[in-house]
């Protein structure tokens, strides 16, 4: 128990969080990362604080206001705050969607202090990772729920009072229900990437989204996102689509075209969470039904069926890969134990951000050097393509193997390659793409020599 | 070994000629063809000559363009072919009339059998004449001088075929044609597609000259598209002048008209361009506020934007995908979107220019943060009143004195270890005054911006300039 000198509210528990209530800075604190909740106001200056010691490397912005008004704040990191450097892969977490879920909110913000702290000491893993990579961390998603469910008396927080927003609506099931669509397509053909291509205006018409899950679709919709994950509680385990059951039942293991390298991810994050990865562990509450759980990951439909989840709409709008982590069976934990929490993650954090950098990576070019955007990259295999950005770059998440990837736009000659794709770092791949009429101007020159032969030879 | 092979030539195509009985044709024509052949080839050497010079004279100037029906097959190539090879080919009834201001003389110029003509047309002055299209043949002339139809001139009568048809299926069944007899390849087929496409250009630069409008010069668009032959424009050109000639849509046409008046291809982007874009008020008032010497570039890019965009509108209206009045409220819309989203960016550049966050470069940084911004400023609109509250209440609740001071105290922490590191991290031992001055102004002018974004209040913000400065 640390020291509650100070403490002014009279009926509480020893122990027991302090909610409600406004308290002095703690000395429970290490290397300026305190480990105690943060409302709103001290989540904005704890980013703050990152941001005033390390200025040249971060950058706070927000993605738009919660219900009430409150910011969306991100702090990012990378070696160029502001700017998308082409090939750079960006990379985002956020947390406290469901705003009693509280475990994520704080994760986050010791994360973004720690990482500033060790790039300054010169942690070459993480100096590497903030120069190579875009990181952006967003603490709360939803801070109108977390204010409601700090704001509970007592010990025990509500198991849902806080979870959904300010309008009651439960933002982990407000996104457009993309996973639908794609079942449709399966079945009777059709694409499942990039769908509802245009996005931004359906979703500024669409009554029924909540303005912290419009701001994140517009955010999805321009950075160029690779790799993402979700942070939540109220168990202990890494979820992977897709989310929702193909045939509407409760449990189904419903695997997306991508199921190996999501495997894979979700055992990056859980492998270094003791307590998440230990298969042998009771489950979280005596009833739960973990069997689906394995090594600390699961997929999403084989749980329990989401429907119009965030994760899944990543990967189905958009080139970005995202899963859902559970952090802890309680949703609300005491803050004595956040410091444990942190312990038990932080390497897992690290890991995750540095998946990343694994598979294919390039730029899809014309014979010009100039870049294609929105070019198609294709692998020979996997029933699932994803899109160059606007600098022409792509970056495509892959297990260990030999793959054909194919880059193709319209107007052009599309170009297939091998690649033999170790487990890390990334192998680059460019195209340099003919255009239809390049291929012609080759073909005309070789028509006007054959022309005039022709023509040479009936002189006669 | 020419004729021998002109010879294998006249087999093939013989072979050739049963299928073309199945296409329609006039009952009798075989006779009718003899019958004129003999006709022409008994006339005066005169004719022959006004004949071949007219010929030469249609090069230039091409008939006008009428929609024709499209009885071509391989009868019309056959009639290429056989017109090296001199041979009377089975003819076909011609049953579109064309007028054409050379008609005359192109009748006159029919002095070969090749062409398909009835006795009555000869002597019927109420037809305006025959629609020879571009199957004058100097090839007859040619034949009779021993020389061979040339490649280009075979792929100009391809070209000016297709202009007048206003149809590139008259391409694919020659080409068809051609790959199946096995005279040409794939990849030659794909060559010949280009030829004729140049041709067909210059056929239509031609006809823009004639109808005086501007040359229709292909430009490039982008840098993307320097140095390489602009097919995507010459097919628009194509598409775009046959479709306004041949089109019976009143409303289509005059909408075409209109744009098409605007649609003006030039090489370089000159004070002249400006006059085609009056149409387009505010943006041309744009166009001409930046200044010419230090954004040449920004004045090419948004010339070029708003030109590509109209060609986008004008191929979507043709291809149906929008109505022409969609289209036009689309291009009316356009002018004042694009002028008030440049002057934007232009105004941002201006403002950003110090900005570390927003460095010249990077566009996309600008798109990032001018909608994170957007979005803020959307959701200010109708939370504003609330947001005010709720921020009131949270920085006066609890905490007092105590508070400030322990952010304030974190936050000089912060500075200090920044400046720490700073310090260590560039080594070099001059830069460090220059480097601590500029962070202040960095500092300054980012915590007024997010003090602007909500992400710091003034008193923060002042907090933390009053500690830089106090270094």
């Amino acid at each position: 128990v640390s020291g509650r000198e100070g403490q002014e509210l009279v009926a509480q528990e020893p122990g027991a969080p302090a909610a409600g209530m406004r308290r002095r800075r703690r000395l429970q604190q290490e290397d300026g990362i305190s480990f105690e909740y943060h409302r709103y106001p001290e989540l904005r200056e704890a980013l703050v604080s990152v941001w005033l010691q390390c200025t040249s490397i971060s950058r706070i912005y927000t993605v738009g206001r919660s219900f009430e008004g409150r910011e969306l704040l991100v702090l990012e990191l990378s070696d160029n705050p502001g700017v998308h450097e082409p090939g750079e892969p960006e990379f985002k977490y956020i947390g406290n969607m469901h705003g009693n879920e509280a475990v994520g909110r704080e994760l986050l913000i010791f994360l973004a202090q720690y990482l500033c702290n060790e790039y300054q000491k010169g942690n070459e893993t993480i100096v590497n990772l903030i120069h190579n990579t875009r990181i952006h961390i967003m603490p709360s998603l939803n801070p109108d729920g977390f204010e409601k469910a700090a704001s509970q008396p007592g010990e025990l927080k509500d198991w849902f009072v806080g979870r959904s927003n300010a309008q009651g609506i439960d933002l982990n099931r407000n996104f457009p229900d993309l996973d639908r669509i794609v079942y449709v397509n399966e079945k009777e053909g059709g694409p499942n990437n990039h769908l509802l291509k245009n996005l931004k205006k359906i979703v500024d018409q669409n009554a029924k989204l909540a303005p912290e899950t419009k701001a994140v679709i517009h955010w999805i919709m321009d950075i160029p996102f690779v790799l993402s994950a979700n942070l939540h509680g109220g168990d202990l385990v890494a979820n992977y689509p897709y989310d929702e059951t193909r045939s509407g039942s409760a449990h189904e293991y419903s695997s997306c075209p991508d199921d190996p390298i999501f495997q894979s991810l979700a055992r990056a994050y859980s492998s270094f969470n003791p307590a998440m990865s230990d298969s042998s562990r009771p489950p979280c509450r005596k009833n739960d039904d973990d069997s689906s759980f394995v090594a600390g990951t699961t997929n999403g439909g084989a749980w329990y069926s989401v429907p119009g989840g965030m994760q899944d709409f990543n990967y189905l709008s958009s080139n970005c890969f995202e899963i859902t982590v559970e952090l802890s069976c309680e949703k609300f934990p005491p803050e004595e134990t956040l410091k444990s929490y942190w312990e038990d993650n932080k390497n897992s954090l690290i890991s995750y951000l540095e998946q990343t950098h694994r598979g294919v990576k390039g730029f899809v070019r014309d014979l010009q050097g100039n870049p294609i955007a929105n070019a198609t990259i294709s692998v020979d295999g996997i029933d699932h393509d994803i899109t160059s950005a606007k600098d022409g770059d792509y970056w495509r998440l892959l297990v260990p193997g030999n793959y054909k990837l194919t880059a193709s736009a319209p107007g052009y000659l599309a170009i297939t390659k091998k690649v033999a794709v170790p487990y890390s770092p990334a192998i680059g791949v460019d195209f340099e793409l003919e255009s239809f009429s390049e291929r012609k101007e080759e073909e005309k020159e070789e028509l006007m020599e054959w022309w005039k032969m022709m023509s040479e030879t009936l002189n006669f | 070994m020419g004729f021998l092979w002109t010879g294998s030539w006249i087999l093939v195509l013989v072979l050739q000629g049963s299928p073309i009985q199945a296409f329609p044709k006039p009952g009798g024509s075989q006779d009718k063809s003899l019958h004129n052949r003999e006709l022409s080839a008994e006339r005066p050497l005169n004719e022959q000559i006004a004949e071949a010079e007219a010929d030469k004279i249609k090069k230039t100037y091409p008939p006008e363009n009428k929609p024709g029906e499209s009885n071509y097959s391989s009868v019309d190539n056959l009639n290429l072919l056989k017109a090296i090879t001199e041979k009377k080919i089975i003819e076909k009834d011609r049953q579109s009339i064309r007028s054409s201001p050379f008609d005359n003389k192109l009748n006159v110029e029919d002095v070969d059998s090749t062409k398909n003509r009835k006795l009555i047309d000869d002597y019927d002055s109420t037809k305006s004449g025959l629609d020879y299209k571009f199957q004058d043949d100097p090839d007859g002339l040619h034949q009779l001088d021993g020389t061979p139809l040339t490649a280009e001139d075979i792929v100009h009568k391809i070209a000016t075929r297709i202009y007048e048809e206003n149809d590139r299926g008259v391409f694919d069944k020659i080409v068809s044609k051609l790959l199946n007899l096995g005279l040409i390849t794939e990849s030659q087929a794909h060559t010949l597609e280009d030829e004729v496409a140049d041709a067909l250009q210059a056929l239509i630069s031609k006809e823009a000259d004639n109808y005086e409008e501007q040359l229709s010069k292909p430009t490039s668009r982008t840098e993307n598209q320097a140095g390489k032959l602009p097919e995507k424009v010459t097919p628009v050109a194509a598409i775009q002048d046959g479709f306004t000639n041949g089109e019976n849509d009143e409303t289509v046409s005059n909408t075409l008209t209109l744009t098409n008046g605007l649609e003006r291809r030039t090489k370089t982007y000159s004070e002249g361009d400006f006059e085609e874009l009056q149409y387009f008020p505010n943006f041309y008032a744009l166009l001409k506020s930046i200044d010419s010497e230090k954004e040449a570039k920004e004045k090419e890019t948004l010339i070029t934007i708003m030109k590509t965009l109209i060609d986008f509108v004008k191929m979507m209206v043709k291809y149906g995908t929008i109505s022409p009045e969609e289209g036009v409220s689309y291009l009316e819309n356009l002018d004042e979107t694009i002028a008030l989203q440049t002057k934007n960016k232009l105004e941002k550049n201006v403002t950003d220019n110090k900005s570390k966050l927003f460095p010249a470069p990077s566009e996309k940084s600008h798109e990032e943060a001018d909608s994170t911004k957007e979005e803020a400023a959307k959701m200010e609109k109708e939370y504003g009143a609330l947001q005010d509250s709720t921020k009131g209440d949270n920085s006066n609740l609890g905490g007092k004195t105590d508070k400030p001071k322990g952010k304030t105290e974190a936050y000089l922490e912060a500075i200090r270890k920044n400046i720490e590191w700073l310090k260590k991290h560039d080594k070099k031992g001059n830069k460090e005054d220059y480097d601590l001055s500029k962070m202040r102004d960095f500092i300054n002018q980012q915590a007024d911006a997010y003090v602007e974004k909500g992400i710091l209040d003034e008193e923060e913000a002042n907090a933390i300039k009053r500690i830089y400065s106090s270094l």
